[in-house]
């Protein structure tokens, strides 16, 4: 079980406050990702579940009991760490074993859990080796498998990818998804990469300056997403935001459209403008289009066989289904 | 005889950097050998500085071969195994205090408090006092048994308990209590314990110095994660610093021994070498009159200091290498 409910959570630095009171609940089994820009409080947030820090005002309940006071380790919470946080001096098996040890469990149990754990995560050739002999994705693996054998309600990650190479990465997103998916416990994620956020989660809290800007799934987000911040944060390329007379157009202060809904031809379509720089990923094509007289750039998503050079002139057709309107204080209109 | 072109290139390209080298070595090998190739030769033949009986004595000649005389001498001399023993306990118990002492004060400020950079500066401040200068203070300010701080301490208290006695109901508890001795650290069976006492005071702060800077470089998230794991202050202590710290007190140990097994002024203002001899000390005593014998028991200090060496080597390298 572990259902993480925060009730008016605050957390101040001294006089400074980085989480104003935060209402949150993570349901049983739910993978929730916390993605935000860099100091947008959500490491923080995570630390204050996990008892790192002392919550200064407001509740942590875990499966319904109030774990505010609670010290970190009776909490029955389990983190992995952006530095892997592994103990250098000792051998995979002994790492795994550590909470264990700590937990004054039986040496045949412990073993038991041990081998079963390396079992999941492919470690069982590496188990006497000491940490510093092994690859970055292994030793996130070591990290995970101590988490694992104590069985949390909760597993926690803090940006657990950042430190890897972006091919084993993407290897990664995937064994923990596919563990997520084995366990069925809850998970909380940290990440400020909104793809990672994307692909993994069941639930994104998007935050920002200690705030929570929108909780969805994925979808949600990305087709409706609640105000500029979320709209411009969630999708890659970034949504194109345009001002002015377009937008009075549409009864709006600012209108936003995801490059992958516009469409780029040579002679259809109500806006032009003059193609700047393309980036051919092979599959598609990203064209950064100036001198439209709407935005400094508008970035469209075509086809990858689809070949303008610099320097032509193109014409824009925007799907007019999708144009996503926000009034003067950045909230979406519906 | 020449070689080929290609490989006079390749002898070429090596020679300047070897001949580059040479000085260095050549003043290494100088600095290194003469001194011990004259005490190899002093420690075999008769060399005394001033014989009335033996005016030729006076002069180093190899027609003064003595064989290993000399080195039976030393070994025959009362204080020689027990100077080599003495340095051993000497060595091993600052060795032992300042690694604990060192490791326990580290820990301790390694948090954070108010005035933290003033009791840094004052707990590193006893390595720069010199060695006499050091021993002078301590057996005559603090060690001493009448006018140093111990025997005022010992009074005091003596004092006290005298007062204590008379008074009612707590009165017969106390006129239980034996009357304290102040302890003579110039003594034959307490000197050693004296110098031992010093230098642990001199050398706990270079401990402190080197440990300190070893925890500050310790990884906060591995002990976050195990505060998770469920470990206690102890287990942290335990299963983390300590290990961290295994390297540091390696470096620490290495160099003290280095250092302490030649320990001169200390046991020099103490007593004077009374119950209190080590290698260094002994080959004092024979240099005021007997060259051949003073170089018989260098030769026997480069020997023991070797055995340590490789002990350590042994012991420490295992560490080092991980």
């Amino acid at each position: 079980m572990g259902r993480i409910v925060l009730e008016n959570v605050t957390k101040s630095f001294g006089d400074a406050q980085v989480i104003p009171p935060l209402n949150l609940t993570i349901e049983d089994g739910e993978f929730a990702v916390f993605v935000g820009p860099s100091g947008c409080g959500k490491s923080t947030l995570l630390r204050l579940i996990a008892g790192l820090e002392e919550t200064t005002s407001g509740q942590i309940l875990i499966d319904g009991e109030d774990a505010t006071q609670v010290p970190p380790s009776k909490r029955g919470l389990a983190m992995v760490f952006q530095s892997y946080a592994l103990y250098p001096h000792m051998t995979v098996r002994k790492n795994i074993a550590f909470p264990l040890r700590m937990a004054k469990m039986d040496q045949a149990e412990i073993d038991k859990k041990v081998e079963g754990a390396a079992k999941i995560l492919n470690l069982a050739d590496y188990l006497e080796q000491k940490p510093g002999q092994l690859s970055g994705g292994q030793r996130q693996r070591v990290a995970i498998g101590r988490a694992i054998v104590r069985e949390p309600a909760a597993f926690l990650f803090d940006e657990p990818l950042s430190n890897l190479d972006a091919a084993l990465r993407v290897g990664m997103r995937l064994e923990i998804s596919e563990l997520h998916n084995r366990l069925a416990t809850t998970m909380i994620y940290v990440t400020h990469d909104q793809v990672e956020a994307m692909t993994m989660a069941n639930k994104i809290v998007v935050l920002r300056a200690g705030h929570i800007e929108q909780v969805g799934s994925p979808l949600d987000l990305y087709r409706t997403p609640r105000n500029l911040f979320v709209a411009g944060f969630i999708g890659s390329p970034k949504m194109n935001f345009i001002e002015g007379a377009e937008a009075e157009k549409h009864g709006a202060k600012t209108i936003g459209i995801r490059p992958e809904h516009i469409t780029v031809s040579a002679d259809t379509g109500p806006w032009e403008g003059t193609v700047g720089v393309s980036e051919h990923l092979g599959s598609d094509t990203f064209f950064h289009i100036h001198n439209s007289g709407l935005a400094e750039t508008i970035t469209v998503r075509a086809d990858g066989e689809v070949g303008f050079k610099h320097g032509d002139r193109v014409r824009l057709a925007p799907r007019e289904d999708v144009i996503h309107r926000f009034d003067a204080e950045g909230l979406r209109i519906a | 005889m020449r070689r080929a072109a290609p490989g006079s290139r390749v002898m070429s390209d090596r020679k300047l950097p070897r001949l580059l080298q040479t000085p260095a070595v050549l003043l290494l090998l100088i600095w290194m050998l003469i001194p011990l190739g004259m005490t190899l030769y002093f420690s075999f033949i008769r060399y005394v500085l001033n014989s009335l009986r033996r005016p030729e004595w006076t002069t180093p000649s190899l027609s003064n071969w003595r064989g290993f005389g000399n080195y039976e001498f030393v070994l025959n001399n009362k204080d020689f195994l027990f100077a080599i023993q003495n340095s051993l306990l000497i060595v091993c118990s600052i060795l032992f205090l300042t690694v604990i002492l060192g490791v326990l004060i580290a820990v301790l400020i390694n948090k954070a408090f108010p005035g933290r950079g003033i009791v840094r500066v004052l707990l590193i401040s006893p390595f720069f006092v010199m060695p006499a200068v050091n021993a002078v203070l301590w057996i005559n300010m603090i060690l001493d048994p009448v006018l140093g701080l111990q025997g005022l301490a010992v009074n005091g208290i003596n004092g006290m308990i005298a007062s204590l006695q008379n008074a009612p109901l707590v009165g017969w508890f106390f006129s239980l209590w034996p009357q304290l001795e102040p302890i003579s650290f110039r003594a034959t069976q307490t000197s050693a314990y004296a110098v031992i006492i010093m230098v642990t005071w001199q050398w706990t702060p270079f401990a402190v110095l080197i440990f300190m800077t070893s925890l500050q470089s310790e990884d906060q998230q591995q002990k976050e994660a195990a505060v998770l794991d469920g470990a206690g202050l102890w287990s942290q202590f335990r299963f983390l610093t300590l290990p961290h710290l295994s390297r540091p007190i390696a470096i620490v140990v290495m160099i003290q021994a280095i250092f302490h097994l030649s320990l001169y002024a200390e046991i020099e203002i103490v007593s004077r070498g009374n119950g209190n001899k080590n290698l260094p000390y002994l080959i004092g005593e024979f240099a005021n009159n007997n060259i051949g014998a003073a170089s018989a028991t260098g030769i026997f200090a480069v020997i023991l200091a070797n055995i340590v060496a490789i002990f350590l080597l042994r012991m420490i390298g295992k560490t080092l290498m991980e």
